[in-house]
């Protein structure tokens, strides 16, 4: 008989390596026509990382993502990077190209402030205008300021940056300082039909609320969440790498190691959750690790809901889970009162 | 050496293959088509997925001798001159690709079900690509994609 | 007059019908595809931010022309394969490579001992390029060949003789702490990192609880599976310049880590990080890019190696196995008053991420709770068994599946909704972390609401 549960399980997560530097540095040129190129370090490992930053330069020099190129992944030709790990990409390396982005549109600043008759403080870049603020109608395309910049004025607008996580180390005894400069936080509610005569676990639905400060592209930051549950689920119920007792793998293979597929997929409605982080780029955090943090924990709690078994050992597998409702062990954690 | 001559793409091609080589190495080493990809070698991820007369195949299991006469449809030619397939335009403005290296033969695999089943259920979709690991999406776009593709090519 | 009626249509007739038995092939016309590309409008929008941009990259996915390492071909290229050790403790008495350097196709081999630098690795340089006296586990590389082909290449490793003198081996983390275990890297003992967070004191933390909870908590032992294997390319130029394409997500790290083990400047060094099918914390460091490098300039050709779906799992770096022990104390109300929190990481044959694990998992472990009493003590053991590394995460989805299933345990015992004692007990705005932290941006509330409101949580009754 399938028996319905739910569970929830929430969390919170790091942007970018424990105290240590971590840095990222990027260029950015803006062309004669007011287009532009982004040098960067990382790698575009499938997460539309390169896509983002490229949104990031394009709303700092107020022009569209179309407008921007990026050039990555090569140690010669771009600046250091300390790579797409630990979630860090939009915030560190987003915040070193908004920087240097912000480099370059000074100096196209510079020129148009002559153009316009006004100090560059008193400038905006928006809509591929470089405009007055608070008096819009005076402006100039931003081809042509940076036409004049580069062909005339011999001043071609290229900036650089780098950033890093401000972060206080972390006492030896006690762990005690500022270990990372931002965190996220996210809640995850899995809705799930055990079977209790097979033990298997069908994962119907997943609710997933994420904080991710802005989101620069919420359409990139729904395919991670979606991403890591499915690697969630895989870690709940089905993925382990089994030994011998001579240390030999015995399932390494696709055959027997299982991850999800499309048919072990729940429903999934994503909800991004509105957060502004003034440390990082136009607000943003980042989004890629802490998609699959809670997902175990949720189908977990879930499955104790359903058939009041506590498994505490991962993978919660259909034979684990049909010997824990046949000890009829819902193996609550003891508790002692103490009044 | 043994010839093998098949259709690919709709072009006639013949090429002269050790006997042991695979469709996936006649097709990526020897006609530099490299859309379809060697993921696992074992016929588990569906990587390498090719049509051979209309029906998905692991290009990795079958023989390039065993593809003889047939008609093989790889990514390579699912676009025109002057647009994309609706399901590779799909899958790509609605953010189903990531990292992009299943997405060739889960395409085709779609394509093949879209082929013979015009208006699938979710159910149907499902099971189309259930022979396809993806590591990044968690298939939740990708099905949203085809049945997008579907929608939009309803008479 | 011309040629036709001089020589009589029959002629043509001839020449015409012996060109259909000639069957010439068909000119093959190059795939098709459109190079305009139709913007969509957001692409083309100010402000950028915010925007559901597609990707520019993901229409080349889609039309399957990205280019990943192992669709790059170059002129003369030679493809590489490693020997793996096949025993997870062993001294290498002897390596044999005469019988495959002798294969017709196969043009260079290499062992440990060619390693200029024969150690790396993101914290201890514990880990060797090649094994050169000692195994640690199956998986480690104990030679390379270079072939004409992957088959011959594949096909040369079976003919590389090794003999072991197998040693002692340890595959349980617990197995490995106890004091009469095998060393797995002699003299060091085999816990080879460890940290300690404070906060409070939890004893009066305990003293104080109404009660208390403890469990003992297991996860298992996963892999990355990108879809792409670990692939990569070496090639030098006559300048003594090194080329490497490569899956590595982080390149200025691999640069130096090729510097280091190559013994070259760094400006010697050009790593280009291709388009990857995938990472999630596998292709953090290097794996195989030195071995290339090595074979590409023995052989003066380029050099391909592309993993096998087994080495995948063997040879490349896991998420750690945890064993995590929680005691929780809370007040009537389910306030969590203090909480002890034992980590015990299995760290696999090599440090590789793991200090990096370790830390991030010992901060986080209390959870995203206001507790003002909190002492955690973390360790990573080493055990004859597959790398562990970086993974998605970093300790993080572990100690999570803790923390929040003993959150549920707390709240059916003291009858209070799942949701409730969260929403108690969960950071606010200010609040201070287990390392003393004053959080800022902190949403941990909004997002139970969130998704607690859209799944319809309070729409049924606990």
């Amino acid at each position: 008989m399938k028996r319905r549960g739910r569970g929830i399980a929430c969390m919170w997560y790091p942007i970018g390596f424990t105290v240590a530097a971590n840095a990222s540095a990027a260029t950015v040129k803006v062309n004669e026509d007011g287009t532009a190129t982004v040098l960067t370090g990382t790698v575009e490992t499938g997460q539309g990382a390169l896509t983002v930053l490229g949104q990031i330069a394009a709303e700092e020099l107020g022009i569209a993502t179309d407008d921007v190129h990026i050039v990555s992944g090569d140690t010669d030709a771009t600046p250091m990077d300390t790579g797409a790990i630990a979630s860090r990409t939009t915030y560190v390396t987003g915040n070193a190209v908004r920087l240097a982005a912000a480099n370059a549109k000074a100096v196209l600043f510079e020129v148009a402030g002559k153009k316009l008759g006004v100090s560059p403080t008193e400038l905006e870049a928006r809509d591929r205008k470089i405009q007055v603020k608070g008096y819009p109608q005076r402006s100039v395309a931003i081809g042509e300021v940076a036409y004049e910049a580069q062909v005339v004025a011999g001043r071609p607008a290229i900036g650089s940056a780098s950033w890093n996580p401000p972060t206080v180390p972390l006492d030896p005894e006690t762990s005690q300082g500022k270990p990372f400069s931002t965190y996220v936080y996210a809640t995850q509610i899995a809705e799930v039909d055990v079977d209790d005569e097979t033990g298997e676990v069908e994962v119907l639905r997943v609710i997933a609320a994420h904080d991710c400060g802005t989101p620069v592209n919420p359409m990139l930051v729904e395919g991670q969440v979606e991403g890591g549950i499915a690697m969630g689920v895989g870690f709940a119920l089905q993925e382990e790498i089994v030994f011998d007792g001579a240390g030999r793998q015995l399932n390494a293979s696709l055959t027997n190691y299982i991850v999800p597929t499309s048919l072990d997929m729940p429903d999934i409605e994503v909800d991004i959750v509105e957060s502004y982080d003034p440390t990082g780029p136009f607000g943003a955090k980042g989004v890629g690790e802490p998609t699959s943090v809670p997902t175990a924990a949720a189908i977990l709690n879930a499955i104790y809901d359903a058939v009041g078994v506590r498994l505490t050992t991962l993978p919660a597998t259909a034979e684990r889970v049909l010997m824990a409702i046949k000890q009829n062990g819902s193996r609550i954690a003891s508790g002692t009162s103490v009044l | 050496m043994i010839d093998v001559a098949l259709v690919v793409n709709g072009a006639e091609r013949s090429v002269s293959v050790a006997s042991e080589t695979t469709l996936l190495e006649l097709l990526r080493d020897h006609l530099q088509l490299t859309g379809a990809k060697r993921g696992c070698d074992a016929g588990d991820c569906g990587a390498c997925t090719v049509l051979v007369d209309g029906k998905p195949v692991n290009a990795c299991l079958m023989l390039a001798v065993q593809a003889r006469g047939r008609s093989v449809v790889s990514v390579e030619g699912l676009a025109t001159q002057t647009a994309l397939h609706p399901l590779q335009q799909a899958f790509h403005e609605r953010g189903a690709l990531q990292c992009g290296f299943c997405g060739p033969g889960m395409i085709l695999s779609a394509k093949a079900l879209l082929d013979e089943n015009p208006q699938p259920s979710t159910a149907e979709i499902r099971e189309a690509l259930a022979g396809h690991l993806c590591r990044c999406t968690g298939y939740a776009k990708m099905i949203e994609a085809v049945r997008h593709a579907a929608e939009a090519s309803k008479p | 007059m011309n040629t036709r009626e001089r020589h009589g249509a029959s002629v043509f007739g001839n020449v015409l019908e012996a060109d259909a038995d000639m069957r010439l092939p068909a000119l093959v016309p190059p795939p098709a595809f459109p190079i305009e590309t139709l913007v969509p409008d957001v692409l083309k929008q100010t402000p950028a931010v915010g925007q559901r941009v597609p990707r520019s990259d993901t229409r080349l996915h889609a039309l399957g022309q990205t280019r990943y390492i192992e669709d790059l071909t170059f002129p003369h290229m030679l493809h590489a394969r490693i020997k793996r050790a096949g025993i997870a403790a062993a001294r290498i008495k002897r390596i044999d490579t005469r019988e495959a350097e002798r294969m017709p196709g196969v043009v260079a081999v290499l062992t440990g001992g060619e390693i200029p630098v024969n150690s790396f690795g993101p914290s201890l340089q514990d880990q060797p390029v090649l094994a050169h006296e000692r195994v640690f586990h199956r998986g480690d590389g104990v030679a390379a060949v270079a072939a004409i082909s992957e088959q011959i290449a594949a096909d040369a490793l079976k003919r590389i003789q090794v003999e072991y003198e197998p040693l002692p081996a340890v595959f349980d983390p617990l197995d490995a702490l106890a004091p009469d275990a095998p060393l797995v890297h002699p003299p060091h003992g085999n816990v080879y990192a460890s940290r300690t967070l404070r906060k409070g004191d939890v004893e009066r933390g305990f003293a104080a609880a109404y009660r208390i909870f403890e469990a003992r908590y297991r996860t298992q032992m996963v892999e990355h599976v990108s879809i792409e294997p670990h692939a990569a390319i070496a090639e030098w130029d006559a300048n003594g310049r090194l080329t490497i394409w490569s899956t590595l997500g982080r390149i200025t790290l691999g640069r130096a880590d090729l510097s280091r083990t190559l013994n070259l400047p760094l400006n010697r060094i050009r790593v280009i990080g291709s388009v990857v099918g995938g990472n999630f914390g596998g292709k953090n460091e290097i794996t195989q890019e030195p071995v290339l490098a090595l074979l590409s300039k023995k052989t003066g050709r380029p050099v391909k190696g592309v993993f096998t779906r087994t080495e995948e799992f063997t040879a490349t770096t896991v998420r750690h196995p945890f064993i995590m022990d929680y005691k929780t104390g809370v007040s009537r109300e389910g306030r969590i008053l203090a909480r002890e929190v034992r980590l015990t990481l299995d760290g696999g044959a090599y440090c590789s991420w793991t200090e990096t694990t370790l830390g991030k998992a010992c901060i986080l472990s209390a959870g995203p709770y206001k507790i003002d009493n909190v002492h955690v003590e973390a360790r990573a053991v080493y055990t004859n068994k597959t790398v562990s590394g970086a993974m998605r995460g970093f300790g993080a989805p572990q100690v999570c599946f803790a923390y929040e299933s003993q959150m549920d345990d707390m709240a059916r015992a003291l009858r209070m909704d799942p949701l409730e004692i969260r929403l108690l007990n969960a950071f606010d705005e200010g609040s201070a972390s287990p390392t003393g932290q004053v959080l800022q941006s902190v949403v941990v509330k909004e997002t139970l609401r969130a998704a607690a409101e859209r799944f319809g949580w309070n729409e049924r009754s606990t």
